[in-house]
């Protein structure tokens, strides 16, 4: 699995992942709350060159990001383009992939461990009220194991369906798969349970 | 909230199987769709499947877990999407629609019978799989974009037929994995008196 981090040393790689994450959203409160005023725009392109330069990138970087999302810009625009002023409907996508792209920059200098911590330090006052933030974090580190094992599985449906010749539909395939999932899920619970988990 | 939820190890294990489940769903060429070139985000019936089969505490924590994840980092969204990004986006009613939808779904499913009946399923991922998506989804998107909420609504008609259809599918799909591996829908208090048959063979 490709992460979408891009290691480095600059000031934004070494903020703390919790205090990115608390910055962000004030930059893009700002930008959202500035909505359709004039200066929306302009503030939002400030904030985003910033962001970048404190993060070490390029304008390469930054190409690469907008042209990751082309799919979301096509997907506002054509949502709006119908009912509004052309002017209008770009102003507000701009506006909109300026926040989602700084939005990446948290991503792109926060090692994914990093960002589950925060999550889990950002949960541990909730203990008073029950929440039993240990368990969430092996839930996460569970997820992301399980998933390549997931994967493995609808591969081999795929491959014994196609050297059957049989017609590979959503619903054969889905039946099968969940199957094989929720076998795998009562095995992982034993073997927890074995190894005296909880 | 009255009721205090808490999840045993078979919910847990459950849980995370799920998100990986609906994780695999949007990786590209995971999954054949009626043979179709074009991709089509099949992603939100992994969501009604999560409500359905693991009801609506466990359901709505398994699309939760998953999105927990996207917001880490791992490009799990369909197309390789990920990070912190669709959160702040246009997207992000819809996400947060996912998780209440998935315990809307696991709410009308699961009241009362065990078995489930293919209305139940249906009814609930209309309502909770569509009504409740689009309902969180459109109008975060017309206050991110500042465009009129009824014009963006009806700008979503074009996904309405293709959701229809996948409530279809997770009906079908649904009624066949419980004749397949009924234990699947087994509820934890129930588990410890778990049957104990081996499970019904695999075929695929």
């Amino acid at each position: 699995m490709i992460a979408l981090y891009r290691p480095g040393t600059s000031l934004l790689h070494r903020t703390p992942a919790g205090l990115k994450v608390v910055l962000f959203m004030l930059v893009s409160l700002a930008i959202t709350v500035a909505g359709s005023t004039p200066w929306a725009l302009p503030l939002a392109l400030v904030f985003v060159i910033v962001g970048y330069l404190l993060a070490g990138f390029g304008a390469r970087e930054l190409a690469r990001q907008v042209f990751a999302v082309r799919w979301l810009v096509l997907f506002m625009l054509v949502a709006q383009i119908i009912f509004l002023p052309p002017l209008v409907a770009v102003g507000n996508a701009a506006r909109v992939l300026a926040v989602v792209v700084l939005a990446a920059l948290i991503t792109l200098t926060t090692r994914i461990p990093a960002l589950l911590d925060a999550i889990d330090r950002a949960l541990r006052p909730l203990r008073r009220v029950g929440v039993n933030s240990a368990a969430v974090g092996l839930l996460l580190a569970m997820t992301i194991t399980t998933i390549p094992v997931i994967a493995g599985f609808a591969a081999t449906i795929r491959e014994a369906q196609r050297a059957r010749g049989a017609k590979l539909r959503l619903a054969t395939f889905a039946v099968p798969l969940l199957v094989m999932s929720l076998k795998h899920s009562d095995d992982l619970a034993d073997a927890l349970a074995a190894r005296g988990v909880e | 909230m009255a009721r205090k939820v808490r999840f045993e190890l078979r919910d847990l294990t459950r849980i995370a199987v799920f998100s990986a489940i609906i994780a695999v769903l949007g990786l590209p060429g995971a999954i054949p769709i009626f043979g179709s070139p074009v991709p089509i985000v099949v992603q939100n019936l992994g969501m009604m499947l999560a409500g359905v089969v693991l009801g609506p505490w466990a359901g709505a924590a398994a699309v939760l877990v998953f999105e927990v994840l996207v917001f880490a980092g791992l490009p799990l969204l369909s197309g390789g999407h990920g990070g912190a990004a669709v959160f702040f986006g246009p997207t992000a009613g819809y996400l947060i629609g996912w998780v209440v939808g998935a315990f809307v779904i696991g709410l009308i499913v699961n009241t009362g019978t065990r078995k489930p009946q293919w209305w139940r399923v249906a009814l609930g991922c209309v309502v909770g799989g569509i009504v409740v998506v689009y309902g969180m989804g459109i109008p975060v998107l017309a206050w991110v974009l500042s465009a009129p909420i009824d014009k963006m609504a009806l700008s979503n008609v074009v996904y309405l037929p293709g959701d229809v259809i996948k409530v279809i599918v997770a009906t079908v799909i649904s009624l066949a994995l419980w004749r397949a591996y009924p234990q699947s829908f087994v509820r934890t208090a129930a588990v410890t008196a778990r049957v104990e048959e081996p499970a019904a063979h695999v075929s695929y």
